[in-house]
């Protein structure tokens, strides 16, 4: 399935446009919102705290009337930001506020995966195209596994006291 | 854990893949295979029971292992349909990168190289 290791999926694609304007319309919120989603679909709110450490929570919601007419959110932690390089980021399904979620609260199998690390990689593909990877990998170790787990529920936790503490402000 | 998670590690992978070429093998003969200790097995054997990527039979008084193909197949379906997934993202991702040239090339700025 992978190019790195046996256990990833790759998926590429070269687009027609400068290196810094996917960065863009990867990393603005507003620009986001335009591709997020499969068609169709809407991304309601989008939010994006570029720092690693920080946390993104991306809304969508399906098409009126469908099964997929409610607001679904996906999260995921910072890991490691290389501007015009690279993302990596912790992936799962969440609630509102970036906590994790089991997939059956969305109707989806408790079997499959919810936890994974995504890889992004920006390339210059030349002649003002850039080159775009994702790669999902596995955590291969049990103690790397817990470690996710640990680290996106801890965010998680911070980020809601962190809200509370503001709103007490 | 799920079966995408239990399938990274390379142990558990070389088990199934064992597996795969034998056919049915009790969890003694596994042991052999590995110069990691019985214990360490017998956990990667526990993760692949409990994410459904071996079944076990027990006869008389042998656990016999073998590969659960439905299992393999979900985690394949899901990595394609993951895929897809982006696939779809970027044409739409490609489209909203189209716009920004030609709103750029319409205020008189031409596109950066």
């Amino acid at each position: 399935m992978g190019e790195n290791r046996e256990n990833s999926i790759v998926i590429e694609r070269v687009f027609d446009a400068p290196l810094e304007k996917v960065w863009q319309a990867w990393t603005d919120p507003e620009m986001i919102k335009k591709w997020w989603g499969p068609e169709g679909f809407t991304a309601p709110s989008i939010k994006v705290d570029l720092r690693i450490g920080g946390k993104y929570v991306y809304a969508m919601r399906g098409p009126a009337d469908s099964q997929w007419d409610k607001v679904m959110y996906s999260a995921g932690v910072y890991q490691e930001i290389v501007p015009n390089e690279k993302i990596v980021t912790t992936d799962y399904l969440s609630d509102e506020h970036g906590n994790r979620v089991s997939p059956s609260e969305y109707g989806m199998s408790n079997d499959l995966p919810n936890d994974h690390t995504a890889t992004v990689k920006f390339e210059d593909a030349g002649e003002g195209k850039t080159k775009l990877s994702i790669i999902y990998a596995a955590p291969e170790t049990e103690e790397q596994y817990q470690a996710m787990l640990k680290s996106g529920m801890t965010e998680g936790w911070k980020s809601a006291l962190g809200k509370l503490a503001r709103s007490l402000n | 854990m799920d079966a995408f998670t239990a399938l990274a590690e390379p142990t558990r992978r070389n088990i199934i893949e064992l597996l795969a070429a034998r056919g049915q093998l009790p969890a003694g003969a596994i042991y052999h295979k590995f110069k990691i200790s019985p214990q360490a097995v017998s956990q990667h054997l526990k993760i692949l029971r409990d994410t459904k990527l071996v079944r076990v039979e027990k006869r008389a008084q042998q656990r016999l292992y073998q590969v659960n193909p439905a299992t393999i197949h979900e985690v394949e379906d899901w990595a394609k349909q993951i895929t897809r997934q982006w696939e779809k993202r970027f044409e739409r991702l490609d489209s909203v990168l189209k716009e920004l040239n030609k709103k750029e090339t319409k205020h008189g700025r031409k596109p950066r190289k």
